[in-house]
């Protein structure tokens, strides 16, 4: 073991030296959580874009309409653009023809036009148009989710009005009259009430929801974009998962509950950042892979200049050298991990120390088969070259299929199979297991079984290969 | 100490070492001379147990070696041809590390790096990475880390390769110094000059096998003359040059003419034919015949080529 030891110490020693390497193990991971937590809203200090200028045409006379521009001003994302300069420096209030030109000369990239016939009488649903430029689809799926949003829980009357105005094509005049008077009728008879003031509500489309206070700012920023179809949605299918809660009396209408979907699904939960966690183990995992296949080629290059040859000429064996490789990979996944995570807690709110045990015991199961990954590398590649190009493709595959850029699901079925053979999947499901599912240690066990299995049977083929290898004389 | 009884490696088809028999004795200065390729460092891998011969066996004071014993190997130092160094880590780092591996720890390790260090005047430049040396300084801590354990045997593969002269004589006063404190050392090289200088005893080696053995003065009493005589091989001197060819063995090296009598072809015979071509006789020196011409010889090869 003290050779062992021994051995360990040197390679880190030598990796604290390179700091490109330790640039590249630590910082860029970090930063990229960073930049992609700030891409899909997760920073929690940050509260998502702000001042994204928009452009509004109001055609209709309808309040509502009127109710929904000044929600939209009042939405610190959006930057709300109504006048524009006539040649003669006057302004004047925008309109539809202004758009297209303005749009493409880059004054705003969104632009929208709530027309006269807002609520028309041939479909359900609002009738606006959304006019964009956008830079990327992420960009465009976030305003349009950030308008969604403001109709749902700004101006649900203008939805309801919808109905009602559809209703009443559907039924006839005569029969939409009786259909509402009836309804009035019956309210009335149960609750009590004026029939005649009800039905003058119902009408209106308002159906009282104006008395509701509009669905409370989800707790998560991050879910006002995360519901909207942001790459890393915040949840996995888990069946640890309590079925979503009732939800509470105020959020019984219809439209508010559609905005609340999300959040009642971890209503009741601690976890702060699911979609965080998701990111930073999906993160942590792959720059693990990246660091232990650089340990990979760091092996040829001793190998190459006799270094091997030294250390086996003196009383060391060569499972003794090998292990020692294998321990240093542990040992540095377990610290990257460690470092990720608690960038992760500090930049995101994920639970990291509320989890410290369960959390290192599943690192040391990921680490321990990524280091066993990073000999295997080494053992099939001929070359350094070659063994980065290797681990780069396979660490990329295995990223992908295994669910550390987007959740599996996204992905069609023969890919979600093939995710399950990776190690990255098995490590990520640890991560979530931890993490977002809470489970305890007993819990978690088959996972860790999976997981060590892995690193077995990589670590056998891995030394079998490298003892054929003549890769230490 | 060592020996090797009819030791044979073979890489897939090619034999590298053929039956290769030798008997190092304690306090000896063994130097392995010979080309590219000869099979050196392939003989030191096996010395070092880091290869497994495929026939025959060696032995370390009677213990054998083999990769599959590591605590027979605790008593041999090996100096690989390459720099087997850790770049990035300093020389201190490097020596420490390597004494590890041989159980040495605190107090008496310390103590041996600086030692060693001081021995090959880096003593200042300790701290440095290895990376930041000079070509002659990666060298000298190339093979002092081989002898921070004290071995006593020393495997030294073409120690010297890209260094200075300055350097090199450093590293030789160095080895000697530890060979007459009895440290036994086996020296392989391609250099002609430095197993004259440096060995007790020679072994030439070339495809794979010893073609003669022993100190300097055996082996060039094999030659079949007493005297070389070398002369430029210019326009001038070529109408002798062909008439010599009958009277002994006429090899030319670097432009010159190497002319080894045949018995029977006297010195005085010789002259005389200078003078029938009009040639000055301070165009000709009388040199010992040196170890090249044993080599040359021996495999018809030339030691450089
Ligand atoms: N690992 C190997 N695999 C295949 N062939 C090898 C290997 N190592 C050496 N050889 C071959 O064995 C022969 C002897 O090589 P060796 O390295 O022992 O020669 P050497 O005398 O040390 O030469 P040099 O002076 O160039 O160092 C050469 O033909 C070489 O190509
Ligand atoms: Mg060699």
């Amino acid at each position: 073991m003290a050779i062992i030891l021994t051995l360990v110490r040197k390679d880190i020693a030598t990796f604290l030296r390179n700091r490109a390497a330790v640039v590249v193990t630590f910082l860029v991971p970090i930063v990229l959580i960073y930049i992609f937590g700030w891409v899909f809203g997760l920073n929690q200090k940050d509260t998502g874009p702000t001042d994204i200028r928009l452009a509004i045409v109001n055609a209709s006379t309808n309040p509502a309409a009127q109710k929904l521009v000044d929600a939209l001003k009042a939405d610190p994302a959006f930057h709300v653009i109504t006048t524009t300069d006539n040649p003669d420096k006057i302004k004047r209030p925008l309109t539809e023809e202004d758009l297209r030109p303005q749009i493409r000369d880059g004054w705003y990239r969104f632009a929208v036009v709530i027309p006269a016939d807002v609520v028309s009488t041939d479909r359900i649903g609002l009738h606006l148009k959304i006019l964009s430029d956008p830079r990327n689809d992420i960009e465009a799926q976030t305003v349009n989710g950030l308008l969604q949003k403001t109709i749902f829980s700004n101006v649900p009357e203008l939805l309801g009005q919808s109905l009602q105005a559809r209703a009443k094509q559907f039924l006839g005049d005569s029969r939409f009259n009786k259909f509402n008077h009836s309804i009035a009728d019956t309210v009335a008879t149960a609750f009590g009430g004026d029939p005649a003031k009800i039905q003058r509500t119902i009408e209106s489309g308002s159906f009282g929801l104006d008395r509701i206070t509009p669905p409370a700012k989800p707790a998560d920023p991050s879910l006002r974009r995360l519901d909207n179809g942001a790459p890393a949605p915040a949840t996995t299918p888990n069946p640890a998962t309590p079925a979503a809660k009732p939800a509470p009396a105020t959020a019984q209408d219809f439209f508010s509950r559609l905005v609340k979907i999300d959040s009642e699904q971890i209503v009741g939960k601690s976890v702060k950042s699911p979609a965080a966690t998701r990111m930073v183990g999906g993160w942590a995992i792959m720059f693990l892979l990246f660091a232990v296949s650089g340990g990979a080629a760091a092996f040829f290059d001793e190998a190459n200049t006799g270094v091997f040859q030294r250390i086996l000429s003196a009383p060391v064996s060569r499972a003794q050298l090998l292990w020692s490789r294998f321990l240093y990979g542990v040992l540095l996944g377990l610290f990257q991990l460690m470092i990720i995570f608690v960038v992760g807690q500090m930049m995101y709110g994920i639970d990291v120390f509320g989890h410290l045990g369960n959390l290192i015991a599943v690192s040391v199961a990921a680490a321990s088969a990524c280091s066993a990954f990073g000999m295997l590398i080494a053992a099939l590649a001929p070359n350094a070259t070659a063994a980065s190009g290797l681990s780069t493709l396979v660490v990329m595959v295995m990223s992908a299929t295994g669910g550390a850029w987007f959740p599996m699901s996204f992905m069609p079925e023969f890919m979600q199979t093939i995710g399950k053979f990776t190690l990255v999947y098995w490590s990520m499901e640890g991560f979530l297991q931890v993490l977002w599912a809470e489970r305890t240690f007993v819990e978690l066990l088959p996972i860790l079984g999976i997981l060590t299995g892995i690193t077995l049977v990589v670590m056998t083929v891995a030394i079998w290969r490298l003892k054929k290898k003549q890769i230490f004389a | 100490m060592l020996s090797l009884r009819s030791v044979t490696k073979r890489y897939g088809a090619l034999t590298a070492l053929d039956g290769v028999s030798l008997d190092i004795a304690h306090g000896e200065f063994f130097g392995l001379l010979g080309p590219n390729g000869a099979g050196k460092s392939t003989l030191m891998s096996l010395a070092a147990g880091l290869r497994a011969p495929d026939a025959g066996a060696l032995t370390l004071d009677s213990v054998v070696i083999t990769p599959a014993d590591p605590a027979a190997r605790s008593a041999l130092g090996l100096v690989p041809q390459s720099i087997a160094l850790f770049q990035e880590l300093s020389a201190e780092q490097n020596l420490h590390t390597f004494g590890r591996l041989y159980g040495l720890r605190g107090a008496v390790l310390r103590e041996r790096i600086d030692e060693a260090l001081t021995a090959v005047g880096l003593a200042d430049r300790r701290h440095d990475p290895v990376k930041n040396y000079s070509g002659g300084m990666q060298r000298r801590l190339n093979l002092i880390a081989a002898l921070l354990h004290r071995p006593k045997l020393l495997l030294c593969d073409e120690p010297t390769v890209g260094v200075d002269p300055q350097s090199r004589n450093a590293i030789f006063d160095f080895l000697e110094q530890r060979n007459r404190e009895g440290l036994t050392i086996i020296y392989s090289t391609h250099y002609m000059e430095e197993a004259t200088r440096l060995c007790s005893r020679i072994g030439i080696i070339d495809h794979g096998k010893i073609h003669a053995l022993g100190t300097l003065d055996e082996l060039l009493t094999r030659l079949p003359f007493d005297e070389e005589i070398v002369f430029p091989a210019t326009p001038v001197t070529a109408p002798l040059a062909a008439e010599l060819g009958a009277h002994g063995a006429l090899t030319t090296l670097e432009g010159r003419h190497h002319f080894q009598a045949a018995t029977g072809f006297k010195l005085s015979a010789f002259y005389a034919r200078t003078e029938a071509h009009g040639l000055s006789p301070q165009l000709f020196t009388a040199a010992r015949p040196s170890l090249e011409a044993v080599f040359l010889h021996l495999t018809g090869r030339n030691l450089r080529e």
